[in-house]
């Protein structure tokens, strides 16, 4: 089963609560990465089956992290995890191939049923 | 400063802390601040840029830090670690986000900052030359938050 995550956010307290959601359902998180580059460089190295991208970021910002991502893989499943929910970013996010967007707060049911949904497909 | 920009943050705080603290707040009355102002004993900063460029700063008491961080992870917060510190940057993080999204349905675009934290009794605040519209918001048994919103429209900034 696709199961592995890796997990983007600035904040170590994101980072912590989507840990512990996807773990304590079966998941398993691969990789936390702090920023946009270091994103790219794990999902390169870590080739996960799935990305959860903060966009508010420093280095470099979500929505430049999932354009470089879907450049090196088509494929790949990237799942938009940010406090601002503007509908020309949600728009931009998802032409630029992000499979999802959850705006923060959540309850871990909204990450869990994304997360569900694309690992299947 | 309009009182249309304070608006969304009141009504972010209100819908942010309810679905992370779980309590329903209660608003306190709008009020003027003078440029300078002494910081609570926990203030998280937020910039806006955009249309609407400032600061808007969420000030709060160390026991109502603690208390919210306690909830937002789930667990008692003994020592304020970094942990508790990101929580409580998050809480500020996740109230201009969604601002910014209402403000975006009234016409302004406008991006925000990563937040920081600055801790500290007797610290001055200056926000230059935009004062700032104060609101508290009261939660039931964890404290009160007072948002200071500090923004102007981005036009006068490039004329001044």
């Amino acid at each position: 089963m696709a199961n592995r995550i890796l997990i983007t956010d600035d904040a170590l307290f994101m980072r912590v609560t989507l840990k512990n959601i996807l773990n304590q359902n079966g998941y398993e998180v691969v990789g936390e990465a702090q920023n946009g580059l270091e994103a790219v460089k794990l999902y390169k190295e870590l080739k996960p089956d799935l990305v959860t991208m903060d966009i508010t970021m420093p280095e470099m910002d979500g929505l430049a992290a999932l354009k470089e991502i879907r450049g090196i893989d088509p494929g790949a499943k990237v799942v938009m995890c940010s406090a601002m929910g503007q509908k020309n970013m949600v728009v931009e996010a998802i032409q630029s191939g992000a499979k999802d967007f959850i705006v923060k707060p959540f309850q871990p049911d909204r990450v869990l049923e994304a997360v569900k949904k694309l690992l299947a497909a | 400063m309009k009182v249309e920009y304070v608006t969304p943050f009141v009504a972010a705080s209100m819908s942010v802390v309810q679905t992370l603290i779980g309590s329903t707040p209660a608003r306190g009355q709008l009020s003027a601040r003078p440029q300078v102002f002494t910081s609570q004993q926990v203030n998280i900063v937020c910039g806006i840029t955009g249309d609407i460029e400032g600061q808007v700063i969420y000030g709060m008491s160390v026991i109502t830090a603690d208390k919210i961080a306690s909830q937002m992870c789930g667990q008692p917060i003994v020592t304020f670690d970094q942990l508790a510190a990101s929580a409580i940057a998050e809480l500020g993080n996740m109230i201009s986000g969604n601002s910014a999204t209402l403000l975006s349905q009234q016409g302004y675009s406008v991006d925000i900052t990563p937040p920081t934290i600055v801790k500290g009794t007797n610290v001055k605040i200056t926000t230059l030359d935009i004062p700032a519209l104060v609101i508290p918001i009261e939660i039931t048994d964890i404290g009160q938050l007072e948002i200071n919103v500090s923004l102007q429209e981005r036009t006068k900034t490039l004329a001044a």
